[in-house]
C-alpha cells in the first residue's frame, strides 16, 4: 500500500531538483583538472586541437565520442601516459591544482600515484590478491604489516570486492574473474589514495552484471575521488558521470552537465552522435 | 516530418520503428479530428444516426492510444533513445494521451444529439455552432504543426485557446440567461453545458499538444508559462 507522507501536503512544497555546476563559472576550489589550450600531436599529425576545460573535483566526467575522437589521447595526457610514445608532442597546460604537470620540474611517478589510472582489460600483476592491492605502497616505502593490512582492506571494501575475496587473499589474483580483476585493479590504483581516478574503458571487457558493479562502485568513488572516465558506452556514460565531453576529430565539440547533454544537446554533432545518426 | 529526420539513423530497424509509430500518430490524428467534426454535425442536423457512429467508432481511438504507448515502450526499451529521439516519443507518448480524451470530448458532444430538443430549444443548439468551429479549427492547426513539427506555427496557434476561453465564458453567460427566463429548460441547456465544457476543454488539450511541439523542437518546457515567457525561448 502506498501511503503518502504529510510533508507533500504542506503548502508552498516543491518538488526536489539534482542541483548541477555550473561549468563555465567554477570556483578555483570546485576546479581539480584544468586543461588549457591543449594540443597534441603524433609526429605530424595533430591528434587534439585547442583543448580547453574544466573538470570538477569530486565528480564523474565521461569522454564520449567515436573511435579516434582523440578522447582516449586526452585522457592519457592528464597522468602523461603519451610521455611514452615517440614522436608526441604538446603544448598548452594541464592544471592539477593550479599546478601544471607539463612543467619541467614535475616528477612523473609523483605525479601518476596522484592521478591513478585504470585499463580497458584488467592487468592484475601474477601475485597474490593481497600483494596485488598493496603494491604500489610498498614501492613508496611502507613495509608496516599493519599499515599494509588496514590500507589493502580498505581499498578492497572501496572496490566492493572485500566481501567476495576476504578469505582468500593469498590466492593468485589471477584465479579472480574478469570483472573481480577490474575490481582489484581498481582496488590497486586506490590503496595510494590518488586525487584524480582515470578510467580508459573500464568495462568494455566485461558482462553486464559486472558492469553494473564497476558502476555502482564509479558512484562511490567519486566520493572521495574525482573521477574521469573514457567510454564508448553512450548510456554508461549517461548513468555514470555527472559531466559529459563530447569530441570529435581532436576537437571538443560539447561539453556540460550529463542530464542537459543527452536530452537537449546545442551541438548538431552532439545530437547526430548520441543518437545514432550519420554525421 | 522533414523537421524529424527520422530516416538518418545508422540502425534502418530504428528508422522504421519510428516511422511506424509516427504513422500511427497522424492516423490517430485523424481519427479523432474526424470525431469531433462528425460529433458537431451530428449535433448540428440531430443526426442520430451519425451521433451513434461517433459513439461505437471510439474504440479505436482508444486501440490506437494503447497501441502506440506499447510501440513507445518497447521503442525506450530496445533503443534507449536520447536528445531529439527521445523528446521526440515523449512528446508522442503525451500527445496520445491527450488525443485519446479529445476523443473522448467527441463522445460526450455526440450523445447530446441522442437528447430530444424541443423545437423552440433548437436554438439553443445554434449557439455550440461558433465554439465548435473554432474548436475544430485548432484541432486541425495542432493536428498539421505537429506532423510538419513546426515551432513557429505552434506558438502563433497556442494563443488560439484564450480566444475559445473567452467565446466559452460569453456561451456560459447566455445559457444562464435562458435558464432564469426559462426553469423548464434547465435539462436541455445543461446538456447544451456540459458539451460547451466539452469543446473548451479539446481547446485546452490542443494547447498542450502545441506545448509537446515547442518541447520537442526547442527542448524547453513551456507548462505553466506565460506568453510573454514563451515568445522569449
Amino acid at each position: 500500500m502506498i501511503s503518502i507522507s504529510p510533508k507533500v501536503l504542506v503548502p508552498g512544497a516543491e518538488p526536489t531538483i539534482e542541483k548541477k555546476l555550473d561549468l563555465t563559472n567554477l570556483t578555483p576550489e570546485q576546479i581539480a583538472l584544468d586543461i588549457n589550450q591543449l594540443n597534441l600531436f603524433y609526429g605530424k599529425k595533430q591528434a587534439l586541437n585547442n583543448i580547453s576545460m574544466s573538470i570538477p573535483k569530486g565528480q564523474v566526467t565521461a569522454f564520449i565520442g567515436p573511435s579516434g575522437c582523440g578522447k582516449s589521447t586526452l585522457l592519457r595526457s592528464i597522468n602523461r601516459m603519451n610521455d611514452l610514445v615517440d614522436d608526441c608532442h604538446i603544448t598548452g597546460e594541464i592544471n592539477l591544482h593550479g599546478h601544471n604537470i607539463y612543467d619541467k620540474h614535475v616528477d612523473v611517478a609523483d605525479l601518476r600515484r596522484k592521478v591513478g589510472m585504470v585499463f580497458q582489460r584488467p592487468n592484475p600483476f601474477p601475485k597474490t590478491i593481497y600483494e596485488n592491492v598493496v603494491y604500489g605502497l610498498r614501492i613508496m616505502g611502507e613495509n608496516n604489516r599493519r599499515n599494509l593490512d588496514e590500507a589493502a582492506e580498505q581499498s578492497l571494501r572501496s572496490a566492493a570486492l572485500w566481501n567476495e575475496v576476504k578469505d582468500r587473499l593469498h590466492e593468485s589474483a589471477l584465479g579472480l574473474s574478469g570483472g573481480q580483476q577490474q575490481r582489484l585493479v581498481i582496488a590497486r590504483a586506490i590503496a595510494i589514495q590518488p586525487e584524480v581516478l582515470l578510467l580508459d574503458e573500464p568495462t568494455s571487457a566485461l558482462d553486464p552484471i559486472s558492469t553494473l558493479t564497476i558502476e555502482e562502485l564509479i558512484n562511490d568513488l567519486k566520493k572521495q575521488f574525482t573521477v574521469v572516465i573514457v567510454t564508448h558506452n553512450m548510456q554508461q556514460a549517461a548513468r555514470v558521470s555527472d559531466q559529459t565531453a563530447f569530441m570529435y576529430m581532436g576537437d571538443l565539440i560539447e561539453y556540460s552537465d550529463t542530464n542537459t547533454l543527452f536530452t537537449t544537446p546545442l551541438k548538431k554533432k552532439t545530437e547526430d552522435y548520441i543518437t545514432g545518426r550519420y554525421g | 516530418m522533414d523537421n524529424l529526420q527520422v530516416g538518418r539513423h545508422i540502425s534502418g530497424q530504428f528508422n522504421e520503428d519510428l516511422e511506424r509509430v509516427i504513422n500511427n500518430v497522424m492516423q490517430m490524428g485523424g481519427l479523432v479530428e474526424k470525431q469531433v467534426a462528425d460529433a458537431l454535425v451530428a449535433v448540428e442536423q440531430s443526426d442520430v444516426a451519425l451521433a451513434k457512429k461517433v459513439l461505437s467508432n471510439d474504440y479505436q481511438v482508444n486501440a490506437y492510444e494503447v497501441t502506440i504507448d506499447d510501440e513507445c515502450t518497447r521503442i525506450i526499451a530496445k533503443r534507449q533513445p536520447a536528445a531529439g529521439d527521445l523528446r521526440l516519443i515523449m512528446a508522442i507518448v503525451k500527445t496520445i494521451a491527450d488525443l485519446e480524451r479529445i476523443g473522448d470530448e467527441a463522445e460526450k458532444i455526440a450523445k447530446v444529439a441522442l437528447e430530444s430538443f424541443s423545437s423552440s430549444q433548437q436554438d439553443l443548439l445554434i449557439n455550440l455552432d461558433n465554439l465548435g468551429r473554432r474548436v475544430l479549427e485548432f484541432l486541425q492547426a495542432s493536428l498539421d504543426a505537429f506532423t510538419r513539427m513546426d515551432y513557429e506555427a505552434a506558438v502563433k496557434i497556442h494563443q488560439m485557446d484564450d480566444k475559445i476561453n473567452r467565446e466559452y465564458e460569453a456561451l456560459m453567460r447566455q445559457l444562464m440567461t435562458y435558464m432564469m427566463e426559462d426553469p423548464r429548460s434547465i435539462p436541455q441547456v445543461m446538456t447544451v453545458i456540459w458539451s460547451a465544457r466539452a469543446l473548451e476543454r479539446i481547446g485546452d488539450r490542443c494547447q498542450n499538444i502545441c506545448e509537446y511541439i515547442i518541447y520537442f523542437v526547442k527542448g524547453k518546457v513551456v507548462r505553466h508559462t506565460t506568453a510573454e515567457n514563451m515568445k522569449n525561448l
